[in-house]
C-alpha cells in the first residue's frame, strides 16, 4: 500500500478560475509524480491521506478521473481531510472508497495527526518542513518526513503547496527530502 | 478678465494676510493661466500650495465672471499627495482661499480613511478640489463613468512628485494622467518636487515621453536657499565608543541637554523598532519629559500621528522620536532643533531633514549627527561635505513594470472596458512604457483574459473577458470587487492591526514579529507595554501590562543604501585619515581607532583596495571594502562568491553594510587564487551575477510586490478580510512554479529585471568594478577582527551562496549537530 498525503489538486485551476494566473503546467506535474511513484513501488493500493482536491470540483476533475480510469488494477481509498469538501458520491463513481479514517491492525490511517492509545499513525495536513542550520550561519528549508514514536507525519505531495516548519525535538527522528535522496537529518 | 485685474485679485488677498508673493509663485499663475504644464522646484513650507491653487482659482474666476452668484458645479481640480496625513493641510489652505475670494468652490478628501458614505456623496456630486493619493485616484478610474467625473477638470497637480518618482505608485500615476489627458480637453498638469538630481527627467516622466504636454510645459525653480549647519555629536570618551551598533543609546546623555536648551526637537531615527526604543529608553533615564514628549511613525493609528502634529504646532512638545513619517509636507515652525540618529544614508534624506526646523525664511536650520557607531563619525564628516557642496542624489523611475500596467488595464476592465486600440497609444506615450512592444502588449493581453499565452482546452481562468464588440471587460462580480480591493494595499509584509481587548485601535505591526509570539508575552509598541491576549482574524488583541519587556517590534524593508554621491563622498573623507593635515574634528575623534585599525590592517588609499582575511569560531572570514553603499555590496558579494564557487565546491554566508561585504565559510578560501585569478574583473559581469544563487533569491522577495500588484496573489485588506483562504497562497511557493514551469513569464522575468537594475545597481557595480581594477589590492592576513570589519561580521542579516551539491551540505550539517 502506498500513502500520499496533500496532494491538493485543482489548487492549481481553483486560482486560475477566481484571476490569478499560475502556471498551468504545474497541474501535469503532479500526475507525473504520481506516475513515478507507481511505477517504482507498483503498489496494489493506494490511500490518500486527505486533501486530495483543494476545493470546489473544477476541470482538474476531469483529469483526475481520466487518469484514475486508466489505473484500474490499483485499489484507491480517501481518507477524508479538512480541504475535501466534494461529495463522497463522486469519488465512490470513479472507483474512489471514501473513509473518515483507517484501522489496520495496529495502524491508524487519518489525516490529522492523532494520538490513540495502542495505534500507530499515519497522517498528513502538517505539510512539514525542517530548517538546518550549518557553519558559516547557512540555512536550509526542505520538506521532511516528521516521526515519532506514536507517529509518522508525511510531507504534502502536491506541487503547488508550501511548509510548515516544525521543531525538532527529542524523540523525534526527521527524514530531509531533496530531489534525489531522503536524508536522515534529525534522531 | 486680463490677466492684471487676475492678478490683482490675488495679490491683494496676500496683502490681507500681510504676505508678500514670491516671484516664483507670480511665474507658476502666468504660466498656468497660460495653458502651460510644469514643474515647480519648491521646498515644503515655501508657499507652494499658493502658487498652484491661487492660478486655478483665478481660471474658474476668468471663465465664470459671474463667480459670487453662480456655482458651476463638478470637478475642476485634484491634488495628489502621497500621504494622506498632509490632505487635511492643503484642504485648510485651499479653503481658506477660495472662501476668501468669495468663489463657493468645494474642497473634498478622498483617500482609504474616507467614510463609504462620503465616497458615495462625492459620487453623486465632486467637489471642486479633490485632494486624494495615487490608490484612490486609480480606485475612481474603476468605478462606472468616470470620463463623466473628469470631464471638465482642467488641473491636476501631483505634490511631492519626487517621492512618487522613483516608485511603482509614480508609474500609477504616470498611467492614469494618460488616461485623464484623453478625457479632459482642458486639463494641465502640475507637480512640485523638492530638489533633486534629476529634475528635467521628473518633468519628463511626469508629462509622458515626447509628449505635447511637456512641449507645451514649463520647468520653475523656487530658489529659496537654507542655510543648514551639521553638528556632530562626538562622544567625550571615544575609547569606550563601540564599534558597531545601530542604536545609538549610549549617547543619550548628550541628547538630553540639546533637548533641554531648544523649544521642540525632532529626533529622526531610521527604522520604526529604534524610534521605539529610542522613546522608550528617554523616558526611563528621564520620566521628566512624560507628558512633553511624543513619538510619531507609520505604524501609529492615525488619530495619535495627528494629534503628535497637531502638538507640535501648538508648541506643546518639547521632543519627538520620529522616523521618515515626518519627513514629508507639514510645516512646522516652531522646531527649532533636528537630531539624526545613526547615517541617513542621503544627502537629499538628510538636507530635507535639516529643512524641517528653523522654517522662516532666512533662518539657519540646525541638525545634529548622532553616530550609532564609531566608523559612522565618517559619515558625519562626510555629510558635512555635501551640504557645503549641495550634493543632491537622482531618483531613479522605473521602466516597464508590467506589475502596474496588469492591474490598470484590470482596473479600467472592471469600469468600463476598454479597447486595445484607443488604450495603447495612450500607455507607449508614458516615461515608463515608452520602449514597450506590441509583442509585449499581445502578451499583456493574453495575460489578462487567458491567463497564459495560449488556449488550453480544459482551462477555466476568468479575470478579464472579451465582447463581441471587442471591449475588454471584468463581469465577475467577485474579480471585481477582489481588484478594487487589491488596488488600495500598499504592498508590504501581511500587516494585523493592534487592537486593545476592549476596543481601541493601537496601530498595524507585521505578521512575522507576532507570529514569533505566543499569548501572555509582552512587547513594546506605541511606547506601551502591551501583552498579546490572542490573535483573531487579523487583529492583534492585546491589553496593557505593567511587565518590563525587551522585545520591540522590528518592520522589515527599513535598510536604506548609501547613494552613489554619498558613498563617494564617505571614500574621500576616508581617505583623509591617512593623511594628517585637513581633518574635521570627527577623524580627529577618531585617531584612535585608525590606530587600532593600522596595528593589525591598513586604512586603504584612493589607490588600495583593502581585503582582510581572519579566522573565528564562526568559521572563515574574508573581508572587502570598496565603500559603495550597501546594495553595490550585495551584488558585488554574491558575484564574488559565485566566482570563488567556481574554483572548488564551498557554501558562503555573505554580509554587507554600506561600507564593505563579508564571505563567511567553513572552508578557508584561498585569497591568492582570487586574486591571481583576476576575480574581479567586470567581464561577464551580467551573466555571472545571473548565475549565482543570490540573484534568484533577491528577485523572489521582489516577485513579492509584483505577484501582489499584478493580482496573481491576493492580500485583501487587513481591516475587510474576506473569507478568501482558500485564495491564499505565499508568492514564494508562486515564485517557485514559475521558474520550474513558465520562466519566460515577463512578470516573472520582471522580478530579475528589478533585481538587477534597482536592487542590486548593475549600473553602480560596474562602475565600481572598474575602479577597483585600477587599484592595487591589498591583502592583509589578520589575527582577529579589525575595527572596520566588526560592524560587518556582526551583521545578521545575511544572503547566501553554495555550488556544493546539496545533499554533502545537509550530511556536513547533520555531522555537525551530532558532534556538540
Amino acid at each position: 500500500m502506498l500513502l500520499i498525503a496533500d496532494l491538493h489538486l485543482g489548487k492549481v485551476s481553483h486560482f486560475r478560475k477566481h484571476g490569478s494566473a499560475v502556471p498551468q503546467n504545474a497541474i501535469q506535474k503532479n500526475f507525473q509524480q504520481l506516475d513515478h511513484v507507481i511505477n517504482v513501488f507498483n503498489p496494489s493500493h493506494i490511500c490518500f491521506l486527505g486533501d486530495l482536491f483543494h476545493s470546489y470540483l473544477n476541470n482538474e476533475w476531469d483529469v483526475f478521473e481520466a487518469w484514475i480510469s486508466q489505473r484500474s488494477t490499483i485499489e484507491f481509498v480517501l481518507v477524508v481531510g479538512n480541504h475535501d469538501i466534494i461529495s463522497p458520491f463522486k469519488y465512490e463513481k470513479i472507483g474512489i472508497k471514501v473513509a473518515s479514517e483507517i484501522l489496520i491492525d495496529n495502524f491508524l490511517l487519518s489525516h490529522h495527526p492523532e494520538e490513540r492509545d495502542g495505534h500507530y499513525n499515519f497522517c498528513g495536513h502538517i505539510h512539514p518542513g525542517v530548517l538546518l542550520g550549518g557553519l558559516g550561519k547557512q540555512r536550509l528549508r526542505l520538506p521532511c518526513f516528521y516521526q515519532t514514536e506514536h507517529q509518522l507525519i508525511l510531507p504534502a505531495f502536491g506541487e503547488f503547496t508550501g511548509t510548515h516548519i516544525l521543531e525538532p525535538i527529542e524523540k523525534v527522528n526527521i527524514y530531509a527530502i531533496t530531489q534525489k535522496e531522503v536524508i536522515l537529518v534529525h534522531s | 478678465m486680463t490677466q492684471k485685474e487676475l492678478f490683482h485679485i490675488a495679490e491683494s488677498w496676500f496683502q490681507q494676510q500681510q504676505w508678500k508673493s514670491f516671484p516664483f509663485q507670480k511665474q507658476s499663475w502666468k504660466a498656468f493661466l497660460q495653458g502651460k504644464n510644469g514643474l515647480l522646484n519648491a521646498p515644503t513650507g515655501s508657499g507652494k500650495t499658493y502658487a498652484l491653487w491661487v492660478p486655478i482659482v483665478l481660471n474658474y474666476i476668468k471663465q465664470n465672471p459671474d463667480y459670487k452668484n453662480k456655482h458651476k458645479k463638478g470637478l475642476k481640480a485634484i491634488w495628489i499627495t502621497p500621504l494622506r496625513a498632509l490632505s487635511q493641510e492643503i484642504k485648510q489652505a485651499t479653503e481658506r482661499f477660495a472662501e476668501d475670494l468669495g468663489t463657493q468652490l468645494t474642497v473634498g478628501i478622498r483617500t482609504g480613511d474616507t467614510s463609504q458614505k462620503e465616497r458615495a456623496a462625492q459620487k453623486r456630486s465632486m467637489p471642486d478640489l479633490l485632494i486624494t493619493t495615487p490608490e484612490s485616484l486609480q480606485l475612481l478610474l474603476a468605478s462606472k463613468g468616470y470620463d463623466k467625473t473628469f470631464k471638465n477638470c482642467s488641473a491636476i497637480v501631483i505634490d511631492e512628485w519626487h517621492e512618487l518618482l522613483g516608485t511603482k505608485r509614480g508609474v500609477q500615476i504616470e498611467l492614469a494622467l494618460s488616461r485623464l489627458k484623453t478625457i479632459a480637453k482642458d486639463l494641465r498638469i502640475w507637480g512640485i518636487s523638492a530638489t533633486i538630481g534629476n529634475l528635467e527627467q521628473a518633468r519628463e516622466v511626469l508629462l509622458g515621453h515626447q509628449s505635447e504636454a511637456l512641449e507645451n510645459s514649463i520647468l520653475i525653480k523656487a530658489n529659496i536657499k537654507k542655510k543648514i549647519k551639521v553638528q556632530s555629536i562626538i562622544p567625550k570618551e571615544m575609547e569606550t565608543f563601540p564599534w558597531r551598533g545601530h542604536l545609538g543609546i549610549h549617547l543619550l546623555d548628550e541628547v538630553v541637554p540639546i533637548i533641554k536648551k531648544s523649544k521642540t526637537t525632532l529626533l529622526f531615527t531610521n527604522t520604526r523598532s529604534q524610534c521605539e526604543i529610542w522613546f522608550q529608553k528617554i523616558l526611563q533615564k528621564y520620566p521628566e519629559f512624560a507628558g512633553e514628549m511624543a513619538m510619531h511613525h507609520g505604524s501609529i493609528n492615525k488619530e495619535t500621528r495627528l494629534w503628535v502634529e497637531q502638538a507640535i504646532r501648538n508648541e506643546s512638545l518639547k521632543a519627538v522620536v520620529c522616523t521618515s513619517s515626518l519627513d514629508l509636507g507639514v510645516d512646522f515652525a516652531p522646531v527649532e532643533t533636528i537630531i539624526q540618529i545613526g547615517g541617513p544614508k542621503g544627502v537629499a534624506r538628510f538636507l530635507q531633514r535639516a529643512g524641517r526646523s528653523g522654517h522662516q525664511p532666512g533662518k539657519t536650520s540646525v541638525i545634529y549627527f548622532l553616530p550609532t557607531h564609531a566608523i559612522e563619525l565618517v559619515e558625519a564628516s562626510a555629510l558635512q561635505q555635501a551640504v557645503q557642496q549641495h550634493t543632491v542624489e537622482d531618483r531613479i523611475p522605473y521602466l516597464n513594470s508590467f506589475d502596474v500596467l496588469v492591474q490598470y488595464l484590470t482596473t479600467l476592465a472592471v469600469s468600463d472596458g476598454f479597447h486595445p486600440a484607443t488604450i495603447f497609444p495612450e500607455i507607449k506615450s508614458t516615461f515608463c512604457y515608452q520602449a514597450i512592444s506590441e509583442e509585449d502588449w499581445k502578451w499583456i493581453l493574453n495575460f489578462i483574459t487567458i491567463g497564459s499565452q495560449s488556449l488550453q482546452q480544459y482551462d477555466e481562468y476568468k479575470k478579464v473577458e472579451i465582447l463581441e464588440d471587442g471591449l475588454f471587460k471584468v463581469n465577475n462580480r467577485g474579480i471585481a470587487m477582489r481588484h478594487r480591493l487589491q488596488i488600495g494595499t500598499i504592498v508590504s509584509d501581511a500587516v494585523l492591526t493592534v487592537k486593545y481587548l476592549k476596543g481601541g485601535y493601537i496601530g498595524s505591526i507585521e505578521e512575522w514579529f507576532i507570529s514569533k509570539l505566543k499569548p501572555g508575552d509582552v512587547f513594546t509598541f506605541a511606547g506601551r507595554n502591551l501583552e498579546l491576549v490572542r490573535i483573531k482574524e487579523m487583529k492583534v488583541l492585546v491589553r496593557k501590562s505593567s511587565k518590563r519587556t525587551s522585545k520591540v517590534p522590528s518592520w522589515m524593508g527599513g535598510r536604506l543604501t548609501l547613494t552613489s554621491q554619498m558613498s563617494e563622498l564617505l571614500r574621500n573623507e576616508l581617505y583623509k585619515a591617512t593623511n594628517e593635515e585637513k581633518k574635521s574634528p570627527e577623524l580627529i575623534a577618531l585617531s584612535h581607532i585608525f590606530k587600532k585599525q593600522e596595528e593589525e590592517s591598513i586604512i586603504p588609499g584612493p589607490e588600495e583596495f583593502l581585503i582582510e582575511t581572519f579566522k573565528t569560531k564562526e568559521g572563515y572570514h574574508a573581508i572587502f571594502y570598496p565603500f559603495e553603499g550597501r546594495f553595490v555590496h550585495e551584488a558585488l558579494g554574491s558575484l564574488l562568491a559565485y566566482r570563488i564557487s567556481l574554483l572548488s565546491p564551498i557554501s558562503f554566508s555573505i554580509a554587507f553594510n554600506d561600507y564593505g561585504f563579508e564571505l563567511l565559510s567553513d572552508q578557508e578560501i584561498d585569497m591568492q587564487q582570487v586574486i591571481d585569478n583576476d576575480l574581479f574583473t567586470k567581464e561577464y559581469m551580467h551573466s555571472d551575477l545571473q548565475k549565482s544563487l543570490n540573484a534568484t533569491e533577491m528577485a523572489r522577495r521582489k516577485f513579492r510586490d509584483i505577484a501582489v500588484i499584478s493580482g496573481m496573489v491576493f492580500t485583501g485588506y487587513p481591516e475587510k478580510m474576506l473569507k478568501n483562504k482558500h485564495l491564499q497562497s505565499s508568492s514564494q511557493l508562486l515564485f517557485n512554479v514559475f521558474r520550474d514551469f513558465e520562466s519566460d513569464n515577463l512578470l516573472y522575468q520582471q522580478a530579475f529585471i528589478e533585481t538587477f537594475e534597482h536592487q542590486l545597481e548593475e549600473g553602480r557595480l560596474q562602475q565600481a568594478l572598474e575602479r577597483i581594477e585600477q587599484q592595487k589590492i591589498v591583502w592583509k592576513s589578520c589575527k582577529k577582527a579589525t575595527p572596520l570589519s566588526f560592524p560587518i561580521i556582526t551583521d545578521r542579516l545575511r544572503e547566501k551562496m553554495s555550488s556544493e551539491k546539496l545533499e554533502d551540505r545537509i550530511k556536513k550539517m547533520v555531522a555537525l549537530l551530532s558532534k556538540k
